[in-house]
């Protein structure tokens, strides 16, 4: 029973952190254009991601989308890598997950403050 | 001593020893089949095989020369599946998978066809040439006419090979990445 309640537990937190993986992509990008692998480095230091396979196809998604743009940026070793960068179209929706975040959060506190 | 490939990742040239390369195409393949986003899984293996290519030079350094096993074993755990699935979770199934020996089936051949790809497809069921096989059947329908009844008969019989899974079990071959990669109709 408790193993049941473990796995439940890990998999809420999983799923609540996949829900803010993008928001989090265009937040970091909205502070600094990055490679690949410094989004990744970042991501991981904040334990939003667990592997990185997960990053690759929202990646490629939010470009699709216009939220990113990359460019060639020559590295010091090896051939060019992929430097990521938000768009306007980007800059416009991080501000509406901001307020959404704000909102969320505003919620949960007065849930939890309500007697 | 071992066999090694080179091999081409990220637009970066790498030796990789056989055994490690075979496990890396396996890992590449799932990846590519478990995204399934159409036209823009291409985007998404790019940047994954960019990163693999990034890992691989820091895992080499100066010390080795040649990608191994446990690189690549390192590296595919590191970079897990895109829904957040590890390593462990896909090789499980896949070891289980390859102790079963390769089924073949009768299919009709998509590849190499005249009219329905029957004569083909019962030619490598039955492993002769497939021109035997045309023959037989055209003397069948000269003399008699019952060449024509059996061709629509194992026409409507036998299901056109149409995934590259159908094309590995009409050639009687385990459906490992390799083979699949051979008869992927999207390369």
């Amino acid at each position: 029973m408790k193993i049941m309640n473990e796995i439940n537990t890990d998999n809420i937190k999983s799923q609540m952190r996949k829900g803010v993986l993008e928001y989090c992509i265009l937040s970091i990008l909205n502070n600094n254009d990055a490679y690949a692998s410094s989004l990744i480095a970042q991501l991981k230091e904040a334990k939003m991601i667990v592997v990185e396979g997960t990053l690759y196809p929202l990646l490629t998604r939010q470009k699709n989308q216009g939220l990113l743009s990359y460019r060639w940026e020559e590295s010091q070793q090896g051939p060019p890598r992929k430097y990521y960068s938000i768009t306007d179209k980007g800059k416009d929706l991080l501000a509406e997950m901001d307020s959404a975040w704000e909102e969320i959060v505003e919620t949960i506190a007065f849930l939890r403050n309500k007697k | 001593m071992k066999k090694v490939v080179t091999v081409g990742i990220g637009r970066k040239s790498f030796v990789i020893d056989d055994d490690a390369y075979q496990r890396l195409s396996i890992y590449l393949a799932r990846f590519k089949e478990q995204t399934g986003m159409g036209k823009e899984t291409a985007d998404v293996m790019e940047d994954l095989e960019e990163r693999i290519a990034e890992l691989f030079t820091e895992a080499l350094g100066s010390k080795y020369q040649v990608v191994n096993i446990s690189m690549v074993n390192t590296i595919v755990s590191q970079l897990g599946m895109p829904d957040g699935s590890s390593m462990e979770d896909f090789s499980t199934p896949r070891e289980e998978a390859s102790y079963r020996p390769p089924v073949k089936k009768l299919y009709r051949d998509s590849d190499d066809k005249v009219i329905g790809g029957v004569c083909s497809g019962l030619a490598l069921y039955l492993n002769v040439d497939v021109v035997i096989i045309r023959i037989l059947f055209v003397v069948a329908l000269v003399v008699g006419g019952t060449g024509f009844w059996a061709y629509v008969v194992f026409w409507i019989v036998a299901p056109l090979a149409y995934t590259a899974a159908q094309k590995c079990e009409m050639r009687g071959i385990p459906a490992t990445a390799e083979n699949l990669r051979k008869f992927s109709s999207y390369r």
